[in-house]
């Protein structure tokens, strides 16, 4: 047990307003708490958030010179880090603080006060009894190494590489094919606007290559990355096949996406049906400016059939976003091409959302083409190919789901709109640079709504597709926004990384290396002189995992110590009992 | 009294036995020809297994009379809590000796039934009793020339910090007589002596630390297994045979002396300072070993550990966060 | 008197907490009779934790954690079952109701059934009725 000065603490009741008061009977809360030993002061106060409240706690730190505080107010995830300020500027460090949920878990959930006075009293006392053994943590942070590694040359890795470069930073960026384009690089038009891709291509290519901070590797996959935020390094196999070491501070993951295999999709025929082709590969067509069958004719009859592996569950269940437009898309072109053709098109739903994408169907369901629903999840339809002579080379089968009729639809061409799925190695590439993928194989952002592009390891980006499926205007977006982040970081100079970490005891460590396994951030090695597991603190995340997986008790998780909790449970307990 | 002014005065010593096997006592004899040693800086005050020495004459012991006592075994009965609490007042310094007296020994597993089952089983259903009138033990018998008494059987075994203050524990089952020596030649030279409450004789680490055989980080486990089950190869941690080893939650200092002699550590040497609870801390290491994410998967392993509770809490149940099974 | 069962639940911050206070902003209701401990992953509960809870009275002990593959940990909340099921058996051989030990994963959204299963876990500590654990064990000797 460590040595501990006597603890002098402050505990301060929230009103909330009525959110807790009129749940919670704060006065006997304050009244009850205040007789618990170490307790200084113990005061109640409308809004312990606001800056009176805080205010109220900054002066009783110096007047009864507190060393610990507790707040019992809403939840620790809205107002720990306001409280935890407070205490910082008072002069005292601000791990030395605990606060009791009686708002969100208390005032809120029940409607008997004298149960939630009860329980409000409870929750306190166990923070009262856990904030003693607080100690104090210092911030730690890293050096930034200022270079960038950004994994993959599409659109989004291109953007990405040239924001960060254009700040005056080095980027390397690696490439897995020969040139940089990523899946843009085949397409002809983009939605909705249907500006030339290849123009906005170009200039991107041409910029990257020619930037004087930007070094591209072609032909170069990652293997392994070593290392932790501001202190990346990895080993690449480049072009000449020679070996060079990279270091690096950050790094950018835009790895893409993939078109599905419309071969798995068998009623659609596709591989047998040579007049069945992808919306890829009808991308490729539209660029040679010439729409013709496979045997040379012009198509009389072209069929559009959307959510090629999405939205279904033997495929994929997820939308991949941007089919529809796409599919507008070549409705418009094929209009202007063949104006006298019959275009159908096969939709699941009309998923045209977007700026200006709404605008786009509207204006391509006036150039006479031909919008028909299908069942997606019960009913697929039936590609054919016809037999009789003088009928058309296909036909269509399918039950439309608002009439409810089953149609058939001749055609020369069909159209699969494909939906993007993972690369295959899209694996290695997470273990590469520790990040997690979802079920759908997709790389993890650390929030999905708050903290987008971040991972979960510190110094990690994902942008565009391979976070998930997206249009260009979305992957920039992407692109730019973590460039942004890395280049914060890079301004800083350093970063600071989690002050919650494991920290081992050396003198108890037996070196039974039970904790190295179950780390999900490879933070602990084995340091065979000592015979002892070592913490490396920068990778450490806090999970607290190999707390309670070490046989010993050698391993300590900073600010959940076994002694924070289990004084917690006791200080709970115990008031529980003696309310009895 | 004439002064000794040459020569220190020689320490008392006292050795009990509460419940336990006789083994501890065994331990102290263990130290062979060095018993001439103790013999020569210390005077045997009191020691039931070797002196004829009355509890009447301990009680009529000034207090702290004694220098040392090495308590061991449980306390199981109130015999042994009454001489528990009289030799704590009477001696300056009292060691819990070995496993039962530190953490409530091989005892102490009787918690997890209860008195009247005790009883039952061994004054009536026993293959070897013969007890047709289904007498059973009595505190207080009157017989002709007066009243016989019997120390009462207590539903729980106690370690013997339960009982009293104490003020070193010396672990093992039994005890290092090496470690006895080392202890004793400290408090005999009157070297300064650790914190009261602390652990003596053993190490801060626990018994990996000293264990020869290869351990790596690779302890995934698919299933558990006994060790007659599998043909240890005598070089790999049994750990990572699937054997369950108490190693790394149990102190050093007993030379590993179980897993030399290729059978893995049981425990008695008690947890290291920072557990709370001393099985809890191997139990859930031993969890994380298992091998799989899958809960199906997970409970068929689990059910190849027969018997978590008398593997984790061998030789410490009564002094474990949940004591005895609730009845 | 009615009989008031109390829990003591351990939520990791990121999903189950996160959980918790959204049937708070929800203004779910339900029953008084648990007292959270905020843990950062479910792999922090360490047994000596629900050893501790049931020692000092806990009727019940509730383990939350993310659902599995969503750990923001990546694993710690399978590390956490793998100790909750060695536990059970544990806790069975010495004599406790292994339903006074429960382990459920909540997400962030699952606002509602944290509010559920509070309820429903209430109710079935009330049907074994009061742990007796302090009481035997704070009876030694006797």
């Amino acid at each position: 047990m460590r040595s501990m000065e006597e603890a002098r603490i402050g505990v301060y009741v929230c009103w909330c307003g009525n959110n807790i008061a009129k749940m919670v009977d704060v006065e006997l809360v304050t009244e009850l708490i205040g007789k618990l030993p170490h307790v200084v002061v113990s005061k109640n106060y409308k809004y312990m958030c606001s800056d009176p409240g805080q205010e109220l706690i900054a002066e009783d730190i110096l007047e009864h010179n507190l060393n610990r505080v507790v707040v019992a107010a809403c939840s620790p995830r809205i107002h720990e880090l306001t409280f935890r300020k407070v205490l910082e500027k008072s002069g005292l460090n601000p791990y030395l603080f605990e606060m009791a949920n009686i708002r969100e878990q208390d005032s809120w959930v029940h409607d008997n006060r004298e149960a939630a006075t009860r329980k409000a009293v409870e929750l306190v006392a166990g923070a009262i009894s856990r904030v003693q053994y607080h100690e104090p943590l210092d911030k730690r942070s890293v050096g930034i190494n200022p270079a960038t590694l950004v994994i993959g040359g599409g659109v989004a890795g291109m953007s990405a590489a040239l924001e960060v470069a254009n700040a005056g930073r080095e980027v390397y960026l690696l490439e897995k094919t020969e040139q940089l384009g990523g899946m843009v690089s085949h397409f002809d038009l983009t939605f909705p606007y249907l500006y030339d891709a290849d123009k906005m291509l170009e200039v991107m290519i041409r910029r990257t290559i020619n930037h004087p901070h930007i070094k591209v590797f072609y032909n170069t996959t990652i293997s392994e990355v070593h290392g932790y935020i501001g202190n990346f390094e990895t080993t690449i196999q480049s072009d000449s096949n020679q070996e060079q070491t990279l270091t690096f501070g950050n790094i950018i993951v835009a790895t893409g996406l993939r078109p599905f295999d419309a071969s798995r999709v068998g009623q659609y025929g596709y591989g047998r049906l040579p007049n069945v082709i992808t919306s890829v590969e009808f991308e490729d067509l539209l660029r040679t400016g010439q729409v013709r069958t496979k045997e040379g004719n012009i198509p009389q009859n072209i069929a559009i059939i959307h959510c090629v592996g999405s939205r279904n569950t033997e495929f994929h269940e997820y939308c991949s976003r941007t089919c529809c437009q796409v599919a507008l898309k070549f409705a418009n072109q094929l209009r202007s091409l063949l104006p006298d053709s019959n275009i159908y098109d096969l939709y699941a739903d009309m998923r045209a959302f977007g700026k200006g994408c709404e605008e786009l169907y509207t204006a391509t369901s006036k150039k006479e083409i031909i919008f028909m629903m299908f069942d997606q999840q019960h009913e697929l339809p039936q590609i054919i190919k016809s037999v009789a002579p003088g009928d058309p080379p296909m036909l269509i089968f399918f039950r439309e789901k608002i009439s409810g009729l089953g149609l058939e639809i001749p055609a020369d061409m069909i159209i699969l709109m494909v939906g993007m799925e993972a690369h295959p190695d899209v694996k290695d590439i997470a273990h590469a640079v520790g990040i997690s993928i979802c079920s759908n194989a997709f790389f993890i952002e650390k929030h999905p709504k708050l903290d987008p592009v971040a991972t979960t390891t510190s110094g990690v980006y994902i942008v565009g597709n391979c976070q998930g499926p997206k249009g260009i205007p979305d992957s920039v977006a992407q692109a730019k926004a973590a460039a942004a982040r890395v280049l914060a970081t890079i301004n800083q100079g350093s970063v600071h990384v989690e002050v919650t970490t494991a920290e081992v005891n050396e003198t108890l460590c037996c070196g039974c290396q039970t904790c190295i396994m179950v780390c999900p951030y490879t933070a602990i090695h084995y340091d065979r002189e000592k015979k002892v597991s070592v913490v490396n603190e920068v990778l450490c995340k806090g999970c607290g995992t190999c707390g309670s997986t070490c046989p010993t008790g050698a391993i300590r998780s900073k600010h959940f110590t076994d002694q924070q909790i289990l004084s917690q449970i006791d200080g709970l307990m115990k008031m529980a009992l003696k309310i009895e | 009294m004439k002064e000794e002014t040459s020569q220190k005065p020689k320490l008392k010593l006292a050795v009990y036995w509460g419940a336990a096997c006789g083994g501890c006592c065994v331990s102290v004899l263990d130290v062979h020809e060095k018993l001439l040693d103790v013999i020569a800086a210390a005077d045997l005050v009191f020691w039931p297994i070797a002196l004829d020495i009355k509890y009447k004459d301990v009680e009529a012991m000034p207090d702290k009379y004694i220098d040392v006592t090495l308590f061991n075994g449980a306390v199981r009965n109130s015999e042994n809590e009454h001489i528990a609490k009289l030799l704590r007042q009477k001696s300056k310094v009292l060691v819990a000796y070995g496993s039962c007296a530190h953490m409530g020994g091989i005892p102490g597993l009787a918690n997890f039934t209860t008195k009247e089952a005790i009883f039952k089983r061994v004054y009536e259903e026993s293959e070897s009793t013969v007890n047709p009138d289904k007498i059973f033990p009595q505190t207080h018998f009157d017989v002709d020339e007066g009243t016989l008494e019997l120390p009462t059987f207590y539903n729980d075994v106690r370690s013997l910090n339960q009982v009293v203050d104490v003020d070193y524990y010396l672990p093992g089952c039994p005890p290092q007589s090496e470690r006895l020596l080392e202890v004793f030649t400290l408090i005999a030279t009157g070297a300064p002596l650790p914190p009261a409450g602390s652990v003596v004789g053993a190490s801060e680490k626990t018994q990996c630390d000293e264990c020869k055989r290869t351990k790596t980080e690779n302890k995934k486990v698919k299933r558990f297994y006994r060790p007659i089950d599998i043909k240890d190869d005598g070089v790999t941690c049994f750990l990572e045979q699937g054997v369950i080893c108490m190693g790394p939650s149990t102190r050093a200092g007993c030379g590993v002396r179980c897993i030399v002699g290729n059978a893995p550590c049981r425990g008695c040497y008690g947890p290291s300072e920072a557990a709370s609870d001393p099985g809890a801390k191997m139990l859930s290491a031993i969890a994380t070993m298992i091998d799989s994410n899958n809960e199906k998967e997970i409970e068929k392993v689990v059910e190849t550990i027969d018997d978590p509770a008398g593997t984790f809490y061998r030789f410490s149940l009564p002094s474990s966060i949940i004591r005895r099974t609730i009845v | 008197m009615e009989f008031n069962p109390t829990i003591v639940a351990f939520l990791c911050n990121w999903c189950s907490y996160t959980g918790a206070d959204l049937a708070g902003t929800s203004r779910m209701k339900y029953k008084p009779n648990v007292r959270v401990i905020r843990v950062m992953c479910s792999g922090r509960v360490d047994p000596t934790f629900v050893y501790k809870s049931f020692r000092e009275g806990a009727d019940g002990v509730l383990i939350c954690g993310c659902h599995p593959g969503d750990c923001h940990y990546q694993e710690g909340n399978y590390k956490c079952l793998r100790r909750f099921k060695l536990m059970k058996k544990y806790i069975t051989q010495m004599g406790i109701e292994p339903a006074r030990l429960h382990l459920e994963w909540i997400s962030a959204s699952e606002g509602k059934q944290f509010a559920e299963l509070i309820d429903s876990m209430t109710a079935r500590i009330k049907e074994l009725g009061p742990s007796k654990i302090k009481t035997v064990v704070e009876t030694l000797a006797i």
